[in-house]
């Protein structure tokens, strides 16, 4: 704690003759600016601008741009459609359709996974938001669409394609190396349960609950 | 038997008690213990109320500083339907209080206007009208505010459905009534009438000024907004505690940090949760960073408007940096969404100290060189000083708070009346200036952002190197992803706070922290669900913006401009 400070009292009211005069001031004030363009003439690799679109800014492995949906060593969707990231979207911009994967270690898929990327709100509640390690987000954020429906990625758009680099590379994410963290063991790589593949097979036969 | 019944009042509550016990008004009126004192009085009470509450000698609560509307449709053990929530600050006795005057059920919902007790009613009455419907005897310009014309019902009752969309046309965008009128005066020319915006670079948003000019001079002034509003609270009411917090970040999206700090912060003391010491100086020190943000854009944009552009380039670059810490921290430049009910989404990053020490040298250098090209260039001064002039009395009546007041030469801050966080441990000044022009205006926020520095100086000085951010109550807090991924519990946990939000226990809260324009305020009302019940923001700008059609009559319309620079007036919180 301490007190209160008049800054009126620091810069008096009435001008002295030389600030009333102008030239004074404005020579300082020449100087100041003439000094800032000589440093940016010397060290014109460090000017603050940067020359964009040529030159980008280089941002952290946090930056919440583009979500990715990450995949399995097969090449399947991470996500088990559990609804928890379109639940927790303020902008509630995800929509999911869930399907039943034929593979009972996979249990659920998402036949669709829409995000609105004109109701997006680069918010990164789905990251966090996710218990399967299914989504991350990538540091682009250059995205620009002709009309409405352009705007709606599907899983097409937002999958990881196993051996292509991520544009501009991973950004906000659920853990991060080095922290301690261990993923989600990857499901494909569990040992096949008798019957995998047979739902529909074991259905028929009754030796799975039917739909309700 | 029944006098038992009652529960004791807390020392706060007798001693407001005793003061009102003199006049009858004042015993009428039911004195509760809430978060703050609170009085309930009747709608034909108030305006007596509000008198004595203003003058009484020893409750002098001179500072109107929010009005919320709250419909009880759908809570329980409530005595009327709807109230209207006061909020009043005494400067005199640095206390908060509320004032909540129940509407009787039966009746289109009515309370008389204060506006003449308190001007800074004014604005806030027109807004409980336009979206609560209430009724306002005696308010000389009751019209909706926020909703355009053609907006039909009222939008936060709770039986109005949040998906309405009402389309204005062009035609049903009125002007005021005297717009369309002429002055002639003696040796003078007819009076023209100018619109300035919704659109117009000067306006730093979409703001309409309607100004009938006598010359150059304005006559008379009206502001119209609102053409930013999406209904915050509204939407607030739809989501959970937490899915708020993006949206609070839109409210000052200049300085976003402190809105989230602010809103989780009556979330917090609703829920009783305590946040480690970590946790709290990173807010601190970003807040501040954020305020020394919106002082830079504030003082930069307002001297492109009097036509000295390069103190704006030097005003950006820091705050480039600042941007860049605070991306490398949460991983979004402007709508940051980094702090979370009971801490923050993320630990910040391992460089953040040396980052936070490396601004804190440079920012110094581009406040200087500002300094000297601006603040004894007679330009400038000729411009800025006695223009705008708002004096202590009108400032307190028109209920300013933030730099506007201060530069008014009230030592009203937040930070200091108030301490939340750590702000008594740290030794800062309370920037004042006594003769409450634009100028004043400009040296207020110049000093305070180097007492920003100061206080960050010092938090950074106390930072634990290591050690949580978050609350470790899972109940409030995702449990961390090692252990959603391995553990059963803490997916539970994980599972329950996603799809059910926090579980925040019944009761209100009136939190207020210092924005960068002023007191920013939350009034939060649970009813134990997963989200606010209601949602009340108190936006700082709000009542400088209703200020400013009054404090511009006289001047040139120049004038006028470098006038709204140092309001600060941010679309998104002001419209909400």
């Amino acid at each position: 704690m301490s007190g209160v400070v008049d800054v009126t009292l620091r810069t008096p009211k009435k001008m002295t003759l030389a600030q009333r005069l102008y030239l004074p001031e404005i020579l300082a004030g020449m100087g100041v600016t003439i000094r800032h363009f000589l440093r940016n003439l010397v060290a014109i690799r460090r000017l603050p601008t940067i020359l964009y679109p040529e030159e980008k800014r280089d941002y952290s492995g946090r930056f919440r741009g583009k979500h990715i949906l990450k995949t399995r060593e097969d090449g399947t969707l991470k996500c088990v459609a559990c609804y928890m990231c379109a639940q927790v979207c303020p902008a509630e911009c995800i929509t999911i359709v869930a399907g039943e994967h034929p593979k009972i270690a996979y249990e659920k898929y998402p036949v669709v996974f829409d995000i609105d990327m004109l109701r997006f709100v680069f918010c990164g509640f789905c990251v966090d938001a996710f218990p399967k390690d299914a989504i991350w987000m990538s540091r682009n954020y250059e995205m620009a669409f002709f009309n409405r429906q352009e705007a709606i990625f599907g899983i097409d758009k937002l999958i990881e394609k196993p051996g292509v680099p991520v544009k501009d590379g991973y950004g906000y994410r659920p853990y991060y190396p080095g922290d301690g963290t261990v993923p989600p063991a990857d499901a494909s790589t569990t040992p096949v349960i008798p019957g995998d593949g047979e739902r529909a097979t074991l259905r028929e036969e009754g030796r799975l609950p039917a739909y309700r | 038997m029944s006098a038992t019944l009652a529960p004791a009042l807390s020392p706060a509550g007798e001693k407001l008690k005793s003061r009102l016990a003199a006049s009858p008004v004042g015993q009428r009126a039911e004195v509760r213990d809430l978060d703050l004192p609170t009085l309930e009085v009747a709608p034909s009470d108030w305006p007596a109320l509000a008198r004595l509450l203003r003058d009484g000698p020893e409750c002098r609560y001179d500072l109107f500083l929010d009005m919320a509307g709250v419909d009880n449709l759908k809570r329980t053990g409530q005595k009327t339907r709807f109230e209207a929530v006061v909020h009043l600050h005494s400067l005199a006795n640095n206390e908060h209080l509320r004032v909540k005057v129940l509407l009787p059920d039966g009746a289109p919902p009515a309370l008389p206007s204060v506006q003449d007790v308190w001007p800074a009613a004014n604005w806030f009455e027109r807004e409980a009208f336009d979206l609560f419907g209430f009724d306002f005897p005696g308010h000389p310009n009751l019209r909706r505010i926020l909703c355009h014309d053609a907006f039909v019902g009222h939008a936060l009752r709770k039986d109005y459905a949040p998906g309405q969309r009402w389309f204005a046309a062009e035609e049903d965008l009125k002007m005021p009534a005297w717009a369309a009128e002429t002055e002639t005066r003696a040796g003078h020319f007819e009076t023209q009438t100018l619109s300035i915006g919704p659109s117009h670079p000067a306006t730093h948003g979409i703001i309409h000024l309607i100004a009938r000019l006598d010359g150059e001079r304005i006559t008379r002034a009206e502001t119209q907004i609102g053409y930013l509003h999406r209904c915050f609270e509204k939407m607030s009411e739809t989501h959970t505690w937490n899915g708020v917090i993006p949206y609070a970040d839109r409210l000052n999206y200049v300085s976003a940090m402190i809105n989230g700090v602010g809103y989780v912060k009556a979330v917090e003391e609703m829920l009783g949760v305590a946040i480690p010491e970590r946790g709290v100086l990173v807010r601190t020190i970003l807040s501040e960073f954020s305020r020394i943000m919106d002082h830079c854009v504030n003082i930069g944009t307002n001297l492109v408007d009097i036509g000295a552009l390069t103190n704006f380039w030097y005003l950006y670059q820091p705050r480039e940096t600042i941007y860049g810490l605070i991306e490398a921290c949460c991983g979004a430049r402007l709508t940051v969404s980094y702090v979370r009910v009971g801490g923050l989404a993320i630990d910040v990053p391992e460089d953040f100290v040396p980052r936070c020490r490396a601004l804190l040298e440079s920012i110094p250098k581009f406040l200087d060189d500002v300094d000297r090209l601006v603040t004894n260039n007679r330009i400038v001064r000729n411009r800025f000083q006695g223009t705008g002039v708002v004096t202590k009395e009108e400032a307190i009546a028109w209920g300013l708070t933030g730099p506007m007041l201060r530069a008014s030469g009230v030592p009203y801050d937040v930070r200091r009346a108030h301490p939340y966080d750590f702000y008594d441990r740290f030794d800062w000044d309370v920037p004042v200036a006594s003769d409450g022009d634009n100028f004043s205006r400009y040296l207020v926020r110049m000093e305070e952002m180097r007492q920003s520095l100061k206080i960050i100086r010092q938090a950074l000085e106390i930072l634990p190197e290591k050690g949580p951010v978050n609350s470790d109550d899972w109940h409030v807090v995702l449990p961390p992803k090692d252990a959603v991924y391995h553990d059963m519990e803490s997916l539970i946990y994980h599972f329950k706070l996603i799809m059910e939000g926090i579980r925040v226990p019944k009761g209100e809260r009136y939190e207020r922290v210092e924005g960068a324009n002023g007191e920013l305020g939350f009034y939060a009302i649970s009813e134990g669900g997963g989200g606010p019940y209601r949602l009340k923001v108190r936006p700082p700008c709000f009542p400088n913006m209703a200020a400013f059609e009054k404090i511009i009559v006289g001047a040139t319309i120049s004038d006028a401009v470098a006038t709204l620079g140092t309001l600060n007036i941010i679309a998104g919180e002001l419209d909400r």
